[in-house]
């Protein structure tokens, strides 16, 4: 494993959740974590405490030394926003296969068919793709896709403008269409928590503008949505994502997922990838 | 070798099958034709074996991509009005239905599959065994087609699925025997499984 | 009629498909089974003492056991989705893979703490056990778990078996089961959940819009 995965901050538990010491993996180590009142604690397998951070109603670690603060989401913060914990669910699929699947638009019709998307509306404009540099993230703009059912707070078919961001190597937040709030973003993130190269255990989170629809069913939408995505990410071969060309043909719609791989060769990310032998 | 029975595969279906060790998606055109293809999508891995066909071609389930008979990809839903480089393909293999059976081979060849004079096909069984050691039980080590009269006349086609696994396709003579068959069939592999354990 | 249903069960789904394939509308009250376990809230184990999904909700009638809705929508509808007596054998059966196959995928999802290989070698055996109770009606020319039509034993059955990968039990080795879910996800009205796909072969090609 490369040190260079170990300096990141990732998520490892739910806050609500936690109602007594839990041990879970994280890169391939045993941790255990808990909560003492008001602090949340995590150690490693030799009883060492490790850096702990809350944000987003998660609770983040890391094994190493992480040189940036926790990425923020300043949408978030806004005070009538409803909040949703959507607990986790574990895959068996590399990290990075759930995040680049998370990014990705084209698979609306054929994986959430009749939801985030139908035939004969499959075709993907062209957007806008960047690595920005100052806050070493990737970033897609100017998506937009028809949808069906776009959101519990939808009626009927839309189009829904959406950005994608990599915050991390194992985070990516969606920016979409807010219906009942023209102009704002209803927030959607996923934290990936790898636990080794094969296996994750993934965190959804919500930021939205809805007042109408119950908790409940902003949850099971969340989880029916992903659960849709993980029957096709325990069926993808090779199981770690391949990093350089050849292996697997893009085009002009998977240009987030291409800057997304070329921006982890760049940073030297390699936890879950596969990289051709030089 | 063979790996599936025909009755198994119906028209306008895709299924997998692994074949020592080797990921395969098995499909059948509207029209009724045979295809084995590697069980993976040259767009982002997803097993083909999950797809759709309509008509004489083949969809993955993950983006729609769609490939023709010959292994290419003929449309891309994200992009209706880009025809597709010819670049982008299905890795294909030799396939020949005969005798209620699909045929296979890994490695190119000229030879035709054997002959198999039973014509009703009974069931595909897998069978936690390695393969030598199936064909040991029933009588001949190193033969991945058997042929046995007892209890009725029956032909077994083997396939090593991988290391300790091995699929059995079996076939006999007389429809009215295949209950028979079957659950002797099931005898046998909870033998060859004891044996193995 | 009011379902308390959580998405991702794979017993209330049995309950929505059998809704949806004999056309009876149900209003679905969703509860937050995970992460909040609302199935054991106070409200819900006042409907429920025991403290499980589904629920089904019909006027004065409030049932819990997964066969007796199967059997209270089926009567609603057409009684020949009921079946007979001798059905029975296959609602056990049904328990068994939700014991099996069911807890397997709940470890692999949701993280239960179960015995997991116990969970697989179980799962495994039924599977084989349907398999080839499967081919020897296809023998005879049927096509369904009792005959040539389906029946709640059908339904009761169907969800475990097909979302069986979820819990690390493939379905590669059984090729009539394989079959007899295609004819179940091809019956008019099927809806499918997270795990099973819909069978996008029934709509032929789309004309691209221009």
């Amino acid at each position: 494993m490369t040190s260079n995965a170990l300096n990141y901050w990732y998520p490892v538990a739910m806050c609500s959740g936690i109602h007594a010491p839990r041990d879970t993996l994280l890169l391939g180590e045993a941790i255990t974590l808990g909560r003492d009142g008001p602090s949340y604690w995590v150690r490693d397998a030799s009883g060492k405490f490790l850096p702990t951070v809350v944000r987003y109603g998660h609770l983040w670690t890391s094994l190493g030394q992480p040189n940036r603060e926790l990425f923020t989401i300043p949408e978030a913060e806004a005070p009538d926003r409803r909040l949703v914990d959507c607990g986790s669910v574990k895959v068996k699929c590399s990290p990075l296969r759930a995040v680049e699947n998370f990014l990705d638009i084209a698979h609306f019709p054929f994986v959430h068919t009749d939801i985030l998307g139908a035939e004969p509306h499959t075709e993907v404009a062209r957007y806008d793709v960047e690595i920005r540099e100052d806050v070493n993230e990737v970033w897609a703009t100017r998506v937009k896709f028809y949808q069906p059912q776009a959101a519990q707070s939808a009626d009927g078919g839309i189009t829904t403008d959406y950005m994608y961001r990599v915050a991390a190597p194992t985070v990516a937040v969606l920016y979409k269409t807010c219906p009942p709030r023209p102009g704002e973003w209803d927030v959607i993130t996923l934290f990936v928590q790898p636990l080794n190269e094969e296996w994750c255990e993934v965190w959804p989170w919500m930021a939205l503008y809805d007042d109408t629809t119950l908790h409940a069913e902003l949850v099971s939408f969340q989880q029916m949505i992903f659960m849709q995505d993980r029957s096709i990410l325990e069926n993808q071969i090779p199981r770690k994502l391949p990093l350089d060309p050849g292996m697997e043909a893009p085009t002009q719609a998977d240009m987030t997922s291409i800057a997304y791989r070329r921006w982890l060769k760049k940073i030297g990310y390699t936890y879950g990838a596969q990289v051709v032998a030089a | 070798m063979a790996v599936a029975l025909s009755a198994d595969l119906q028209h306008a279906m895709s299924m997998p099958c692994c074949l020592d060790g080797n990921d395969l998606a098995i499909w059948r055109g509207a029209s009724g034709q045979a295809f084995v293809w590697g069980d993976r999508c040259p767009h982002r891995g997803m097993r083909l074996s999950q797809g759709f066909v309509r008509g004489e071609k083949l969809s993955c389930i993950y983006h729609g991509w769609q490939y023709g008979s010959d292994g290419g990809c003929v449309s891309i839903p994200a992009h209706p009005d880009l025809v597709p480089p010819k670049s982008i393909c299905a890795k294909t293999y030799q396939c020949v239905e005969a005798n209620g059976l699909i045929w296979t081979t890994l490695i190119e060849s000229t030879d035709a599959p054997p002959p198999v004079h039973l014509s009703t096909p009974v069931r595909t069984l897998h069978v936690d065994s390695a393969i030598g050691d199936v064909a040991a039980y029933f009588g001949s080590p190193d033969a991945t087609l058997i042929h046995l009269d007892n209890p009725r006349l029956i032909t077994l086609a083997l396939h090593p699925v991988n290391g300790t696994s091995t699929a059995i396709h079996a076939l006999t003579g007389d429809p009215d025997g295949r209950k028979e068959v079957s659950r002797w069939l099931e005898i046998q592999r909870a033998n060859v499984e004891r044996a193995a354990a | 009629m009011i379902l308390y249903d959580y998405i991702l069960s794979a017993s209330c789904y049995k309950v929505r498909l059998m809704a949806a394939l004999v056309n009876i509308p149900l209003t679905l009250k969703a509860v937050n089974f995970h992460p909040k376990k609302d199935h054991k809230s106070d409200s819900m184990l006042a409907l429920n003492p025991a403290g499980t999904l589904p629920i089904l909700v019909d006027g004065e009638h409030i049932m819990t056991q997964s066969t007796q809705i199967l059997r209270h929508l089926a009567t609603q509808a057409d009684s020949g989705w009921l079946g007979t007596n001798a059905d029975a054998e296959w609602f056990n059966f049904a328990d068994r893979l939700n014991a099996s196959l069911g807890i397997a995928r709940l470890h692999d999802i949701l993280s239960y703490d179960v015995d997991i290989e116990k969970g697989r070698r179980d799962g495994v055996t039924q599977l084989r056990k349907l398999e080839e109770h499967l081919s020897e009606m296809r023998f005879d020319g049927m096509a369904f778990l009792t005959g040539t039509r389906p029946t709640i034993a059908d339904i009761a059955c169907f969800p475990n078996t097909a979302l069986a990968p979820d819990g690390g039990v493939s379905l590669d080795a059984y090729p009539t089961i394989r079959l007899w879910m295609r004819v179940i996800r091809s019956l008019p009205g099927f809806i499918e959940m997270p795990g099973i796909h819909r069978l996008h072969e029934l709509a032929p090609d789309p004309v691209v819009p221009v």
